[in-house]
């Protein structure tokens, strides 16, 4: 909390001190939604959807960013998001950074630095204002997780070679970020498995994790807290992310990346552990013919989390892809997207199992309103083999299924 | 009114031009196809002096691309940047004498006046990378750019010869350049074949029809 005051106070002691410009952009996202599923994953519950069981109504999302940019390249950024339904309302930031890009120079290379609190550059989807999902109302199981338990605190550096300089159809980017304060990310991924929402947790925020046994007084984690701050550092040690990308003009990208929060394991401060969490991820977009656009990210990595005896508690796999394609005609466009999502369990504590598999599929129907009104159908199901429901007595083999409608106003 | 108040001070200014008479340029490619947007201009070889062409360029920014992509100026007039988007754009040219960098505000304007040197002037944008434009910074009052049809009119100059010579940022010769002598005593039309091929030019279109992204 410290630092984002800091970090706000410096921006405003930087606008006050320079000539700026000021943009505020956003977003506000309300849906009826129809829900066959169990409690959300977002309370705690076992289910995979950020909705609950049942017919609701909520603001699903209402965020909020301001830029401030100088004339030298520096920008400011802040972004607050906010969410109310039925169970919870919270409001808060998501991101909070400074930018600065420099100009290309004589052979076309761009620097580019990035301080404070943001996302790794992984989600294909994620791109609209306030890391609102572009196509569909709910991100993938993949930007679904980033946006719950990965975010950085750190510095990111990337150079960008720009193709025009050079008779070449494409830009190639390099981007290093060293972070801390990701220090418990892996622990709800484990604990809930792969989810399909639009929730993003806030910088402050921590997250109820769900029953099972381990948690009882006797057992491993009877010592875990009730709910995981994933934006917590530990043991002091900077972690990477690392990135490359080539974006072909006119017809996409592609990108890859690895990140690791080099967390101890061992380490546990009331009750938040350090997961060593590891990954690595893979994302392309593509212009077909006629207009179709497709987009496929894949993720893999492992999370570990010991006892302060350095004995394995959770010692997990995981991996996850999904393939979209999407057209616009005119005012409509239609997105389909399929997904496949595993954790592999590979410890043996008692009371703790983690093994999943699952496959989903979105169907989304948007229609431009008018230039900042989009009226959207979008149709989730999501099918999963997850043994650890059983902690609570509800089926390991689950189909969930719902049906939301949203409009969306960006601003 | 001010391009008609313009066009009356050119010809003020070009007293011993026979009004109306032009030299009539042609520019077309090896299988005699009209090869629009292309730069001509005509330089002097005699010692033959000619009035400054006080043609105003202006350089507009526009559904995010630079249009147009392609401007000719004489050294020492000014160019009108003028930003009728409703974004602001960062204008930049980073490569040789005229390296220059500024935003433009939506619907703002900024004149530049102080290029030094004749050449290539290469801008981008450094918000939207896809945006590309070009300015070619002359030293003679003679230019102008191919119609649709491949053809120009010039003013015609007082007799003598010249170099033709033909620009344009893609095409694949040395400079960019095609050369080509001719007198103007004896010649009224120009037809100018070039064999060299006209590179692809990389649209000037942003790939996201979305247009609520984060981005900068």
């Amino acid at each position: 909390m410290l630092k984002i005051f800091t970090l706000t106070l410096l921006i405003l002691v930087i606008s006050s001190a320079n000539s700026a410009e000021y943009k505020l952009h956003g977003v506000l996202d309300v849906r009826a939604t129809s829900a066959d599923t169990l409690k959300s994953y977002v309370n705690g519950g076992y289910g995979k959807f950020t909705s609950h069981n049942g017919a609701n109504v909520s603001l699903a999302q209402a965020g909020g960013e301001v830029v401030v940019t100088w004339d030298i390249g520096l920008s400011a950024h802040v972004v607050a998001n906010a969410y109310s339904d039925e169970n919870d309302s919270v409001v808060g930031l998501t991101e909070a950074f400074l930018k600065y890009r420099t100009l290309p120079n004589e052979s076309g290379y761009r620097w580019q630095t990035k301080m404070g609190i943001f996302y790794p550059e992984i989600s294909l989807e994620n791109n609209a204002y306030a890391w609102a999902s572009r196509n569909t109302l709910n991100s993938s199981a993949i930007n679904t997780w980033l946006g719950e338990e990965i975010r950085l605190l750190g510095g990111e550096v990337a150079l960008t070679r720009l193709g025009k300089f050079n008779n070449n159809a494409f830009d190639i980017t390099l981007a290093a970020t060293a972070f801390i304060n990701n220090d418990p990310a892996g622990a709800l991924l484990s604990w809930h498995g792969w989810t399909i929402g639009n929730r993003q947790t806030l910088w402050t925020e921590s997250k109820a994790i769900p029953d099972f046994r381990a948690r009882m007084p006797g057992y491993d984690l009877n010592g875990q807290a009730a709910k995981s701050d994933p934006f917590l550092e530990l043991d002091d040690k900077w972690g990477f992310h690392l990135r490359t990308k080539v974006k072909f003009h006119q017809k996409g990208q592609i990108s890859a990346g690895y990140y690791d929060n080099k967390a101890t394991p061992y380490m546990v401060e009331n009750g938040q552990y350090g997961w060593r969490t590891r990954f690595y991820h893979f994302g392309l977009s593509w212009r077909l013919p006629a207009a179709f656009e497709l987009s496929s990210q894949f993720l893999s990595g492992d999370t570990l989390m010991q006892s302060p005896f350095r004995t394995d508690v959770v010692n997990n796999d995981y991996k996850s892809a999904f393939i979209a394609l999407s057209k616009r005609i005119k005012k409509h466009r239609l997105t389909i997207r399929l997904e496949e999502f595993s954790v592999t369990d590979n410890d043996l504590t008692i009371g703790d199992n983690n093994e999943e598999y699952g496959k989903s599929a979105t169907l989304n129907y948007t229609y431009r309103l008018t230039k900042p009104v989009f009226l959207s159908l979008e149709y989730n199901w999501l099918d999963s083999h997850r043994p650890s429901r059983m902690y609570t007595e509800q089926a390991i083999d689950l189909t969930e299924r719902q049906w939301q409608l949203a409009a969306r106003y960006f601003f | 009114m001010r391009s008609l108040s313009l066009n009356i001070l050119i010809l003020c200014c070009l007293p011993y031009y026979a009004i109306a008479e032009n030299i009539n340029i042609n520019v077309v490619d090896n299988a005699n196809k009209a090869l629009p947007d292309m730069v001509v201009y005509l330089q002097p070889e005699d010692d033959i002096s000619l009035p400054f062409n006080e043609q105003i360029v202006e350089v507009g920014q526009f559904d995010r691309s630079f249009t147009p992509y392609i401007s000719v100026m004489q050294l020492g007039n000014k160019v009108i940047f003028k930003n009728k988007d409703d974004i602001t754009h960062h204008i930049y040219s980073p490569i040789g004498d005229n390296k220059f960098s500024f935003k433009i505000n939506a619907g703002e304007s900024q004149i530049k006046r102080d290029f030094q040197q004749t050449g290539e002037v290469a801008m981008g944008c450094n918000i939207h990378d896809w945006m590309s434009g070009y300015l070619l910074i002359v030293d003679t009052p003679l230019f102008g750019k191919t119609n649709e049809n491949g053809m120009l009119d010039l003013p015609m100059p007082p007799a003598g010869k010249y170099q033709l010579i033909v620009w344009h940022p893609q095409l694949d010769a040395t400079n960019n350049r095609v050369y080509q002598s001719i007198d103007l005593s004896e010649q009224k039309q120009v037809t100018i074949k070039i064999d060299n091929k006209i590179l692809k030019i990389s649209e000037q279109k942003n790939q996201e029809d979305f247009d609520f992204l984060s981005d900068y």
